[in-house]
């Protein structure tokens, strides 16, 4: 496709890059353009801007519809911000943006939003994903940049993989897995083809995936359904047909079989030689398998000896690390080592899943039933809540992670609600006299299906709550509401309304996902005690 | 990540409302800096804040007799170019250079683009109400296609296609108002 300016295409091309719809065809066809042609390089210009005026001039809008003057910070104001709080704001409805943007408590606000700008992205509006494959497996991957750095678990867009030393396997939705050991470049085309520009990989494509692409800058290799070895380095490239068979073309050369059993090795100069296939020299990447799970052993073994000396913690009121659950018994055991520790609590429901690690057991939610009971006696200066969880979806308004009965002066409910965020409702004095603290979206579609490790600390002493995710601060918050706090009967994934006089029909407000380590202290833990804490439960050995 | 040690106590405080009180001033600024490599306006917003995070940790490197915008800008092309870095679909678009090059002549068209864009509001006024009512709806409200396409009736490409139209007349109006202005100085 190539465009011409002016045209029909052109005009077309130019919204579609404007509302992110652009096709790849249509992006490649503007750049042509737009590279040669100045006169279509500054209409391009001129309409893009039009556009961006729109979207960030809010007094065009205030003027032409008569709204209400509309803070113009889109990126950083009120469609970001943390709301504290869901009750009536103080003050008239009109938002002064610089006393409000300088205030102490937004700053904090603010940057805690900023830090969870990553995070945004994948909860992103509209339910569609770029995404070609995923990172299956990882062992001591070190990435050329934190900017390159991908977790096990997560989807890949297409884009480039780089990497520095370690092996990573990447798993294509074609079914398709390329195990690539750095030092490596690869870029991850579409689901059904990739590109080496270095590195050595092996790749298993079965049936279903057959036709899969490789592409290097020497040789393009087409498979046939089969396990192949490539070794780019500079200027050559080397692949070894170990199952099955390949098609390959070396530039300018006609396509050309290899079979099992044969490698193909082209050098700087274009010249091509057969030579036998060498699994030998890929034998660090046909280990991934067993060093993946070697090394997740190691970290559910390092994980149980932090464990047992964070059990012996007196501020911890209660610990249930779900390593002991017996289906046929109900009770969950409470780990933490001081006398002054809650009782155990009971299982109602729920199934008996694998937790973070294998062999690791964690507790499934799944049904309106499903729940923990406990009871936790006390009043509290401050408390931490932190959660292992893995959730499955955001079926409810709120989904339950760990609620007091009713709504108790002093109590707290700590619950995702459905668009991602977290949130702490802290009761006042009385029963409507609540303080709801929401972070910002912070569970999306690409934390689905991973485990994550929530945290949020009621710090009567300095009077704020703070939400964590995975370790980092997710938002910050004041809190109006004096010591003490209660906890009393309360439910792990679900709630109870406890005794509340003509009880109105509640929501459902059970939890979707599974739950392997809930940690309860009296005491605020700090920033470090957190992040500290999830890197002793992180499930994977990566970075 | 979330504050800066080297900072503590007031000082920090103090350093984290002068940072803000400058960027929440250049912000527009810098969005449209970032827009106009980056024009769909989600992706442009997620390239700004990735960019106040890092002028916040590069703070200190500031030289406060210099104005903000530029300095923020040139954070904002390299995380713009990073972005894109890991999106084929832009780096089609900008590859080549291209990105470099829209940011240069963007700053030389600047006046050209003004003088244009002053229009802009007058211009807005005159679109029938069901137009007006669109683009308020997608620009200024942020209502997602699907919502607006739904309210209307219409199909979701039949919304875009409607928006793209939209501002074709506005580009339109524009112009003719460019056109009179010259005529009658």
């Amino acid at each position: 496709m190539s465009l011409l300016f002016p045209s029909q295409e052109f005009d077309e091309a130019v919204a579609a890059v404007c509302h992110g719809q652009a096709s790849d065809e249509q992006a490649r066809a503007l750049n042509e353009l737009l590279r040669v042609d100045a006169a279509a390089r500054d209409e391009y210009l001129l309409r893009v801007e039009l556009h961006t005026r729109l979207a960030s001039d809010a007094e065009l809008f205030a003027a032409a519809a008569g709204a209400a003057a509309y803070p113009d910070l889109k990126a950083l104001g009120s469609a970001r911000a943390p709301n504290t709080v869901a009750l009536p704001q103080r003050g008239s409805g009109r938002r002064p943006v610089v006393n409000w943007a300088i205030g102490l408590a937004a700053c904090f606000l603010i940057l805690a939003a900023l830090s969870v700008a990553w995070f945004k992205r994948s909860s992103s509006r509209k339910l569609t994903s770029m995404a070609v494959a995923m990172l299956s497996q990882a062992v001591s991957p070190r990435w050329n940049s934190r900017a390159d750095a991908r977790a096990v678990g997560t989807a890949l867009e297409p884009g480039w993989l780089r990497l520095k030393s370690g092996l990573v396997q990447a798993t294509f939705y074609s079914g398709t897995r390329l195990v690539v050991e750095g030092p490596a470049q690869v870029r991850l085309v579409s689901p059904g083809e990739a590109f080496c520009e270095a590195g050595r990989i092996v790749a298993v494509v079965p049936a279903q995936a057959r036709g899969f692409r490789m592409g290097t800058p020497q040789i393009k290799v087409t498979d046939l359904g089969t396990e192949f070895g490539l070794d780019v380095k500079r200027g050559s490239a080397e692949v070894h047909v170990f199952k099955g068979e390949v098609v390959y073309q070396a530039e300018a050369a006609t396509k050309q079989n290899l079979k099992q059993g044969k490698a193909i090795v082209v050098d700087s100069d274009g010249v091509e030689r057969q030579v036998s296939a060498d699994p030998a020299a890929f034998a660090s990447l046909f280990g991934l398998e067993r060093k993946w799970l070697a090394a997740l052993d190691q970290r559910y073994k390092d994980w149980r000896t932090a464990s047992a000396r964070r059990n012996l913690d007196p501020s911890l009121l209660a610990h249930f690390d779900f390593e002991d659950i017996v289906p046929s018994e109900w009770t969950l055991h409470n780990v933490a080592s001081w006398v002054s520790r809650a009782p155990d609590a009971t299982i109602v429901g729920c199934q008996v899943t694998e937790g973070r690690w294998p062999g690791k057991r964690a507790l499934e939610y799944r049904s309106m039933s499903d729940r923990v009971r406990l009871n936790v006696p006390g009043e509290f200066q401050a408390l931490t809540l932190a959660v292992w969880v893995n959730v499955k979806g955001l079926d409810r308004q709120f989904n339950s992670l760990f609620m007091c009965d009713g709504f108790d002066p002093g109590t707290l409910h700590w619950q995702i609600r459905n668009n991602g965020a977290l949130d702490l409702g802290v009761q006042g004095p009385r029963a409507t006299d609540v303080q709801i603290f929401a972070s910002p979206p912070v569970v999306g579609l690409n934390q689905f299906g991973q485990w994550l490790y929530l945290a949020t600390v009621v710090d009567g002493k300095r009077r704020r709550v703070i939400h964590y995710v995975n370790g980092t601060v997710v938002s910050q918050h004041e809190l109006k509401h004096p010591p003490p706090y209660r906890v009393g009967t309360a439910e792990l994934g679900n709630w109870n309304p406890g005794e509340i006089p003509d009880k109105p029909p509640f929501l459902i407000r059970h939890f979707s996902g599974a739950m392997d380590e809930f940690a309860l202290f009296n005491r605020a833990l700090s920033d470090a005690e957190i992040r500290a804490l999830y890197f002793e439960g992180k499930p994977q050995p990566d970075n | 990540m979330p504050f800066d040690p080297k900072h503590s106590g007031a000082d920090q405080a103090a350093a984290q409302q002068r940072f803000l009180s400058l960027f929440l001033r250049s912000e527009r600024e810098v969005f449209r800096y970032v827009a106009a490599l980056v024009p769909n306006v989600a992706d442009a917003e997620d390239i700004v804040q990735q960019t106040a995070l890092t002028l916040w940790e590069k703070f200190d490197s500031y030289d406060p007799t210099q104005p903000f915008t530029p300095w923020a800008c040139r954070f904002a092309l390299n995380k713009a170019l990073h972005w894109i870095e890991r999106r084929q679909r832009w780096q089609g678009l900008l590859a080549g250079g291209l990105a470099e090059e829209l940011a240069n002549r963007r700053e030389e068209l600047r006046p050209e683009l003004e003088r244009r864009l002053r229009h802009l509001d007058a211009c807005l006024n005159k679109l029938p109400p069901e137009h007006l009512k669109l683009v308020e709806g997608y620009y200024h409200r942020r209502t997602g296609i699907e919502a607006l396409a739904g309210g209307s009736g219409r199909t979701v490409e039949a919304t875009y296609k409607m928006l793209q139209r939209v501002r074709h007349s506005l580009r339109a109006c524009i112009e003719t108002a460019v056109r009179q202005e010259g005529a009658s100085p």
